[in-house]
């Protein structure tokens, strides 16, 4: 079966005034692919989706979702699309029940459909114990649910979901992102941003946005096998050893030690070739670190982001 | 399904809950009206009466003490004291004591008995031009009363050769209420209708809410008019409300028909809330949407007609008035209020009402985008 491009962008510029905040941005996103976007606050997240949504006028290049273009058909685009904001737009004064109603009249829906739509999404959402509560008092993992529910509410092809976890609970995130798979799997298209890493293994695809421009755009594995990523005669291993942060003063000003980072109780090193495990053991033992673990890793996506900004603030110096 | 008010039933729904549950709103359009109303309706009484007035008599007779009496009955002077000079007099009324000061010369009987000009000095203070008018116009006419008694019993007149009756036709007491308080209720509906739909829109827009109704398929049309039906409805029963009051709690008496006169509330209160949604499309914030709400209702307290006749006015200001629909909606409520006019007789005030309606409304759809920024 040949993908269908759900969602497309060329060149998609944004300036407010002098500053542009998205600059050439172009990718597309296959039909019911999970598209994960990924960048620094202020990178231009928002700005891309609110041009996608319609809600901002592009300044130069064009995007189009199911083949209508944003700029010009904006009105076709509308009900196709759901769209889950930051704040979670509820209105606070109406109860869950209230919400979800007034969501569905506004995309046109009513009597037996309505109630049929309305069932469904909250046996989805497992909103049932609070539908009679004001929207003010719910918590944010029941807020979020019934922002999405209300974002459903006409069975959009395409949701944006910007930062749909930030500030929610770990237990509610996977949640989320079970029910984003399920969404997926029934060919619905998901654009979603986070700052989660984890998050962002889980996607199908991803893209990387850093000060307005697009760095990179794939699928994590691919990008994980990228040669900047990997540059030849080098390896990436794991230390894992107690007192990590000497350890990391340590292994920092050892000859062959590209990079270090910490990782929990562990240290991600990128490493010339030719530095022997043995060696570093040595080193970090006359620090007073008697006890480490060394085994080869693959680069994690964080790792794939660090190297392309990197690489990138070369660049422009 | 693309009718050009596309969402309106789904915005009226959800407006109609906020409003609601939100006493806030309900509190701020309910409690200042009937504050205003009654500050207005009992404390701007501009029939000035008892003027606090000090006398200095320095002639000390039957005569004098007479003609003190005339200046007291006419109720608009209160004798307060009693000054044993010139300059204590001029002294009470600087430090505020007194408004007028009375001074009767120590040869005032005599001059009258010998058919002198007796002189009688009257000192007033303008700094309070109402004041001062009342009291200058009601000094005059007590030495002229006395006079003419003097004259005629000279002349053996019986009546007064030219005798001028007057009739006042509509407020035949000359209330201030009357005159004021369909004025104020034109200026409190102002307040608070404005205000309640250029709060509601930004409000939406502070919480995000405004760009999730963007992204749907709700036509601006819809949006408009689902924000102003519910408002218009409220502040029709607000307008009743304080009809029932101007006329129960300070009997004014409606003269005409109260059917017509909830027609022109009805384009009047259209016309204020398509202005707060204007209002709305331009502010930012409710701070933003407070104060743009104010710049538009003073020009309406001062230039409207509300306390200062038009007429009088300078022709600038004049021409503002004629850009406020309060003038209009004021002009109307005090015809068919005070004066029983009719619908008929008053369509110009009806149709710049209804015009000022349609302009606003359809102003606001336009500027309205389903943009940000």
């Amino acid at each position: 079966m040949p993908t269908e491009t759900m969602i497309s962008c060329e060149a998609l510029t944004k300036r407010f005034g002098h500053f542009t905040a998205v600059d050439h941005v172009s990718f597309a996103v296959a039909k019911g692919s999970i598209f994960g976007f990924l960048g620094p606050n202020g990178s231009g997240k928002s700005t891309v989706i609110r041009m996608l949504c319609g809600l901002l006028e592009p300044s130069d290049g064009r995007a189009s979702i199911a083949g209508f273009d944003v700029a010009q058909q904006t009105e076709e685009i509308k009900p196709l699309i759901g769209y889950m904001s930051q704040k979670f737009s509820l209105y606070d004064e109406l109860t869950a029940h209230e919400n979800l109603n007034f969501y569905g009249r506004l995309y046109g829906l009513k009597g037996a459909v309505l109630k049929q739509r309305y069932d469904e999404l909250v046996s989805l959402t497992h909103l049932e114990p609070y539908l009679n509560r004001r929207a003010a008092l719910l918590s944010g993992g029941w807020r979020q649910r019934l922002a999405m529910a209300c974002s459903l509410v006409h069975k959009p092809s395409v949701l944006f979901l910007d930062e749909p976890t930030a500030g929610i609970d770990p237990v509610a995130r996977r949640e989320l992102w079970d029910l984003l798979f399920e969404f997926s799997s029934q060919g619905m298209t998901l654009f979603v941003t986070t700052h989660y890493m984890d998050e962002a293994e889980r996607c199908s695809h991803v893209g990387y946005i850093h000060m307005s421009k697009l760095v990179v755009c794939g699928e994590p594995d691919d990008l994980k096998q990228l040669p900047i990523v990997n540059p030849p005669d080098t390896k990436r291993i794991d230390v894992t050893c107690d007192h990590v942060t000497t350890g990391l003063q340590v292994v920092r000003r050892l000859p062959g030690v590209r990079t270090a980072t910490v990782f929990g109780q562990s240290m991600h090193l990128l490493v010339d070739k030719g530095v022997s495990e043995e060696f570093i053991l040595a080193e970090l033992a006359k620090n007073k670190i008697p006890h480490a673990d060394i085994r080869p890793i693959a680069p994690s996506l964080e790792d794939v982001f660090v190297a392309l900004t990197n690489n990138r603030n070369e660049d422009t110096k | 399904m693309k009718t050009p008010f596309r969402g309106f039933t789904a915005i009226l729904y959800k407006e109609f809950l906020v409003v609601m549950r939100d006493p806030f709103t309900l509190f701020f359009m309910i409690f200042p009206p009937l504050v205003e109303m009654i500050a207005f309706g009992y404390a701007l009484d501009t029939d000035v009466k008892n003027i606090k007035t000090i006398v200095l008599n320095e002639d000390r007779t039957v005569e004098s003490r007479q003609l003190i009496e005339q200046f007291a009955n006419t109720g608009t002077f209160k004798i307060v004291g009693e000054a044993q000079s010139v300059t204590e007099l001029a002294d009470l009324i600087r430090r505020g004591k007194a408004y007028v000061g009375i001074q009767i010369p120590p040869g005032f009987t005599r001059d009258l008995n010998a058919g002198r000009s007796a002189k009688v000095q009257v000192l007033v203070d303008g700094s309070n031009s109402s004041i001062a008018s009342s009291a200058l116009n009601t000094a005059l006419n007590v030495g002229f009363r006395r006079s003419l008694l003097v004259v005629s019993a000279n002349t053996g007149l019986r009546s007064l050769p030219v005798d001028v009756r007057p009739q006042i036709l509509y407020n035949p007491e000359m209330r201030s209420p009357n005159f004021f308080l369909p004025g104020v209720i034109g200026i409190v509906l102002q307040i608070a209708t404005t205000f309640a739909t250029a709060m509601s829109l930004v409000r939406e827009r502070e919480r995000g809410t405004l760009e999730q109704l963007m992204v749907s398929p709700l036509s601006r049309w819809g949006l408009m008019l689902g924000k102003l039906v519910p408002y218009l409805i409220i502040g029709m029963f607000m307008a009743a409300f304080l009809f029932t009051i101007m006329r129960w709690v300070f009997n004014v008496p409606i003269a005409g028909d109260i059917g017509a006169l909830m027609v022109g509330t009805f384009f009047y209160v259209f016309c204020l809330l398509s202005l707060g949604l204007l209002i709305s499309t331009r502010a930012q914030n409710q701070i933003q949407a407070l104060q743009m709400t104010m710049i538009f209702i003073l020009p309406s307290v001062f230039f409207s007609g509300f306390i200062f006749p038009r007429e009088t006015m300078p022709w600038i200001f004049y021409a503002i008035s004629t850009c406020i629909p309060a003038t209009y909606y004021i002009e109307l409520e005090r015809a068919l209020i005070l004066r029983g006019a009719s619908l008929g007789d008053f369509w110009f005030n009806l149709v710049m009402l209804a015009g000022m309606s349609a302009l606003l409304f359809s102003l606001c759809a336009a500027q309205f985008k389903k943009k940000i920024a």
